[in-house]
C-alpha cells in the first residue's frame, strides 16, 4: 500500500464514518474523530470508562495522520501512518467491524418500467490452511434464494452493478423462498465441497515433518524408561507446531436485490 | 482434517435480518473486501513481513536467513551470524512473519538484562510489534510479547509465572549463557513448551564441541543423538573430534551463519596481531616467585598469574585477600606482595601507551581486571591522555553517556570483560587486548563492538601477551579452541592474528 494509497483510505474511511476532515494536504490530513470512532481507534479504554462513569463532556481526539513522510519536510505535528502501522491495523480491524453486513438494491432505469428483483444472498468466506506454514483464499458466493442458483466471484460481479440502500420507487422485489440463514448453510456447503476437492499435499507434507521430529525427539529419550515431563512438552509443541487445520472465516456479506 | 468455522458472522447476520441493526455501509464493505484481498497470504512460502514494514531495509542476508529459517528449519533455529551482522533483525523479521500468519500469537524473549531496552525499542519501532519489558507487577498474561531477563527468568516466583503462560514462540538473545546444561536458565528453558524457537548466538562453541550439543538439544533433542551415542559417533572430547564433516551437516540443518564476507557488503580489513613483550628482570622476578606459592584456599596460582600479567594492582588485591584469610603461607605472601610494590615498570601498560601513541587515534582497552582497568586510567592520565571507564554493570543511561564521553571527549574507552557486549563502538577503529580470556569468542564479542556495520575503516586489534607466562599457553588454547570451532561451525574471521599458526 503505498502513502496515496493510504492517504485516499483514510479519508474513504474518515468520511464513510461522519469524522469531519478539518485539513488536508497531499500527505497529511487532520480529523476530528466521532466518539464511536475514537472508541474504536485510538485504543484509550480507560479514558472513555472515566467519561461514562463520571457522565463528563466527551472530547473525541482531533488527529493529524501523516500519510507521507517523506514529503512532510518542517515542522508537523502528527502521528506518521503506513501500511503495517498499528493505528493502519486498528482502522483496518474497524473496517472490517464497520463493514461486515449490507442489504443493497440495483438501481434500475426507470425507462425499463416495472421491475422485479431477485433477492440473493452473498457472502466472501477466508480460508486458512495452517500447520507451520499458512496459506490463504478469498472465495466469494452467492446463492440466488429463489432458485437456490450459486455463483462463484460474486463479489467481482457486483461492481458491475450500481446499488443503492433503498429501493427505487417503482421496483418490486420479491421475497425469498430460501430462508437467508438456509442460505449460508448451502454456500458453507460449497466451501467445504471445494476444500474437500482441493490439493492437500501440504497437510501430507506438514504430517511429514511431525513424524520426523517426532521421531528424533524420541530417539533423544530412548533409554529413558520414565519419561520426564519436558518429553511431554517437547511432544505437545510438536503437535501445536505441525497439526493441519483448516479455519473457515467470513469476512462479510450481505443481501442483494439483483436485476 | 480439522476444519474450525467461527459462527461470528452468522450471529450478527440474524440480528440484521431480525431489524434489530442497522446494515452497514456499502463503501466500508468494499473497503473490507479489498483489504482482506490486499493482506491475503497466497503461498506457504516468501516472506509477508516486509510489506508491513517500509521503513524497514532488511539486508539481503538478513532476509534470506529469515526464509531459511521458516521455510527450511521450521521455525526452531539458531541464528549464529557473525556480531554485527543484525541477528535481533533476523529474529523480528521471523518473529513478524509468524505474527503476521498467525502462527504465532504470544512470544517470549529472553535476554541479558543489559539488551532488554534494545530489543524494546527495536521490536517496537523497528517492527511495530508491542513488547514489553518483564515487570514483577505488569500483568504478562495482558501481553503478548514479553522481554525479560534470562537471570529473572529462571527464578521463582518468576519462573513459575512464566510457566502458567503458554507461548508460541521463545526467542534467546545471547544464547551461548545456555551452554552449561547443570545451571538454572538451561533447565528453565528446557521445560518450556517450543513451538518456535530462535537462539542467537554468535558463538555457538566458546570452549568445546558439548556446548554445541547441549544447545542444540535444547532446541531440537535427538538431531545430535543423545549424549552417549553423540559422543560415540563423534570420538568427541574436549578439543579434539572425528567426523567433522558430518557432524558440521547436521549442524548446519539447524543453524543459519553468515560470515561478513558473505554478506555481499565491503568490509573493511581487520588486522589482527600478536604483541609480544618481555617482563623487566623484576617483573619476572615476582612472577616467578608467585610460581613458589602452594595452591591454597580459594584463590588459585593460575588466577594470580594472569593477574601479574596484567597489573601489579589487579596482584596486589588478591595476595592482600590471601593475607586476610588463615594462611600458611603469610610469610612468603608478605615478601612477594613487598617486592610486587617496589616494581616501577608495567611492560604491558608501556607497550600499550606506545601503541595508542602510534595510532593517534581513538582506541578501546580491554582488560579482565578492574584494578588494572583503575590504574591503566592514572597511568594514561600522567601521560596525558585522556580516558573513560566502562563496565557490564552500568545502566543504559550510564552506557549512553560514556559512550558519548569516550566519542566526544576522550582518546580511550577501558572496558572490562562485561562491557564486550551490546555497545556499537564504530567510529573507534583500534583493539588493545590487554588481557587474553580463555574464551576465543570473548575476543570475538570484543571485536565485534567495533567491526561491524557502519565501520568504515580498518579495524586493528592488537592481543598482547607476555612471553614466558601462563599468556603462551592461554594463546596455544585460545588456538585449539578455534580450531574446533571452524571444523564443527565453520570458518572465523580472525581473532588472534591474521596469520593461522601451528601451535
Amino acid at each position: 500500500m503505498y502513502p496515496q494509497q493510504v492517504h485516499s483510505y483514510l479519508r474513504q474511511f474518515f468520511t464513510e464514518n461522519d469524522c469531519y476532515i478539518v485539513g488536508e494536504e497531499h500527505h497529511y490530513l487532520t480529523v476530528q474523530l466521532t466518539v464511536d470512532i475514537d472508541k474504536k481507534i485510538m485504543n484509550r479504554p480507560f479514558y472513555w470508562q472515566y467519561v461514562e462513569a463520571t457522565n463528563s463532556e466527551p472530547n473525541p481526539a482531533q488527529v493529524t495522520f501523516i500519510t507521507n513522510q517523506t514529503a512532510s519536510a518542517g515542522s508537523l505535528y502528527g502521528e506518521v501512518i503506513h501500511f503495517g502501522s498499528p493505528r493502519m491495523n486498528q482502522l483496518f480491524q474497524a473496517t472490517r467491524e464497520l463493514g461486515a453486513y449490507v442489504q443493497m438494491y440495483e438501481k434500475v432505469d426507470t425507462a425499463i418500467g416495472q421491475v422485479i428483483l431477485t433477492p440473493w444472498l452473498g457472502v466472501n468466506y477466508k480460508v486458512s490452511y495452517c500447520c507451520d506454514r499458512t496459506k490463504e483464499m478469498l472465495y466469494s458466493f452467492g446463492i440466488n434464494l429463489l432458485t437456490g442458483i450459486i455463483k462463484e466471484d460474486f463479489h467481482e460481479t457486483l461492481f458491475a452493478t450500481e446499488l443503492d440502500t433503498v429501493p427505487a420507487e417503482h421496483v418490486f422485489h420479491v421475497q425469498y423462498i430460501i430462508k437467508p440463514i438456509r442460505g449460508l448453510q448451502r454456500l458453507d456447503a460449497a466451501i467445504d465441497a471445494i476444500i474437500a476437492q482441493d490439493d492437500h499435499s501440504w497437510a501430507t507434507e506438514a504430517k511429514k515433518r511431525w513424524q520426523r521430529d517426532q521421531r528424533v525427539l524420541d530417539y533423544f529419550y530412548e533409554d529413558v524408561d520414565d519419561k520426564p515431563e519436558c518429553y511431554n512438552i517437547e511432544k505437545k509443541a510438536l503437535e501445536e507446531q505441525y497439526d493441519a487445520k483448516i479455519k473457515i472465516e467470513i469476512i462479510n456479506g450481505g443481501l442483494f436485490y439483483l436485476y | 482434517m480439522k476444519i474450525e468455522r467461527s459462527s461470528e458472522w452468522e450471529e450478527g447476520f440474524i440480528k440484521k435480518l431480525d431489524h434489530l441493526e442497522k446494515w452497514d455501509s456499502w463503501t466500508l464493505y468494499k473497503m473490507n473486501y479489498d483489504i482482506v484481498k490486499m493482506k491475503l497470504i497466497t503461498d506457504f512460502t516468501g516472506l509477508q513481513a516486509t510489506k508491513y514494514l517500509p521503513n524497514l531495509k532488511p539486508l539481503t542476508h538478513q532476509l534470506e536467513a529469515a526464509e531459511t529459517v521458516i521455510e527450511r528449519m521450521n521455525g526452531k533455529a539458531i541464528l549464529a551470524d557473525e556480531v554485527g551482522l543484525g541477528k535481533t533483525i533476523e529474529a523480528g523479521l521471523i518473529l513478524k512473519e509468524y505474527l503476521i500468519r498467525g502462527l504465532v500469537k504470544r512470544a517470549l524473549i529472553l535476554a541479558p538484562a543489559s539488551l532488554i531496552n534494545q530489543w524494546i525499542e527495536e521490536l517496537n519501532i523497528k517492527f511495530h510489534i508491542p513488547a514489553i519489558a518483564y515487570k514483577k507487577n505488569v500483568p504478562i498474561e495482558r501481553y503478548d510479547v514479553l522481554i525479560m531477563s534470562m537471570d529473572t527468568a529462571k527464578k521463582s516466583p518468576h519462573k513459575e509465572r512464566i510457566y502458567e503462560q503458554d507461548y508460541d514462540m521463545i526467542i534467546i538473545d545471547e544464547a551461548h549463557k545456555l551452554k552449561n546444561h547443570k545451571t538454572q536458565i538451561y533447565e528453565f528453558v528446557q521445560s518450556l513448551k517450543k513451538k518456535f524457537c530462535l537462539l542467537l548466538t554468535a558463538t555457538p562453541i566458546q570452549n568445546d564441541v558439548f556446548e554445541l550439543f547441549y544447545l542444540i538439544s535444547l532446541l531440537k533433542p535427538g538431531h545430535l543423538g543423545n549424549y552417549d551415542t553423540f559422543q560415540s559417533a563423534f570420538s568427541a572430547s574436549k578439543h579434539d573430534l572425528e567426523h567433522n564433516d558430518y557432524l558440521k551437516e547436521l549442524v548446519n540443518q539447524v543453524m543459519v551463519r553468515n560470515r561478513r564476507e558473505d554478506t555481499g557488503i565491503e568490509w573493511t580489513n581487520r588486522r589482527v596481531q600478536i604483541v609480544p613483550i618481555q617482563f623487566t628482570k623484576e617483573e619476572a622476578e615476582v612472577y616467578d616467585l608467585l610460581g613458589t606459592l602452594q595452591n591454597t584456599g580459594s584463590f588459585s596460582l593460575i588466577t594470580l598469574r594472569k593477574e601479574m600479567c596484567s597489573s601489579k594492582e589487579a596482584t596486589a588485591l588478591t595476595l592482600s585477600k590471601m593475607l586476610e584469610e588463615d594462611n600458611a603461607q603469610s610469610q612468603e605472601v608478605e615478601a612477594i606482595l613487598a617486592k610486587l610494590m617496589a616494581l616501577e615498570v608495567n611492560s604491558k601498560a608501556n607497550k600499550t601507551l606506545e601503541i595508542i601513541e602510534q595510532a593517534q587515534d581513538k582506541v578501546i582497552i580491554f582488560t579482565e581486571y578492574r584494578a588494572t582497568q583503575i590504574y591503566l586510567q592514572w597511568y594514561l592520565h600522567s601521560k596525558g591522555i585522556t580516558s573513560v571507564l566502562f563496565n557490564g554493570k552500568f545502566n543504559k543511561n550510564k552506557r549512553d553517556y560514556m559512550k558519548h564521553l569516550f566519542k566526544e571527549k576522550a582518546q580511550v574507552l577501558i572496558a572490562t570483560e562485561a562491557g564486550g557486549e551490546g555497545i556499537n563502538l564504530q567510529f573507534c577503529h583500534h583493539v588493545i587486548n590487554y588481557d587474553l580470556p580463555w574464551n576465543p569468542m570473548k575476543l570475538e564479542q570484543r571485536i565485534g563492538r567495533v567491526h561491524r556495520l557502519g565501520q568504515e575503516h580498518d579495524v586493528h586489534i592488537y592481543n598482547l601477551a607476555i612471553a614466558n607466562t601462563i599468556e603462551e599457553n592461554i594463546l596455544a588454547l585460545l588456538h585449539t579452541k578455534i580450531d574446533v570451532f571452524e571444523k564443527v561451525v565453520g570458518d572465523l574471521d580472525a581473532i588472534l592474528s591474521n596469520f593461522k599458526e601451528s601451535v
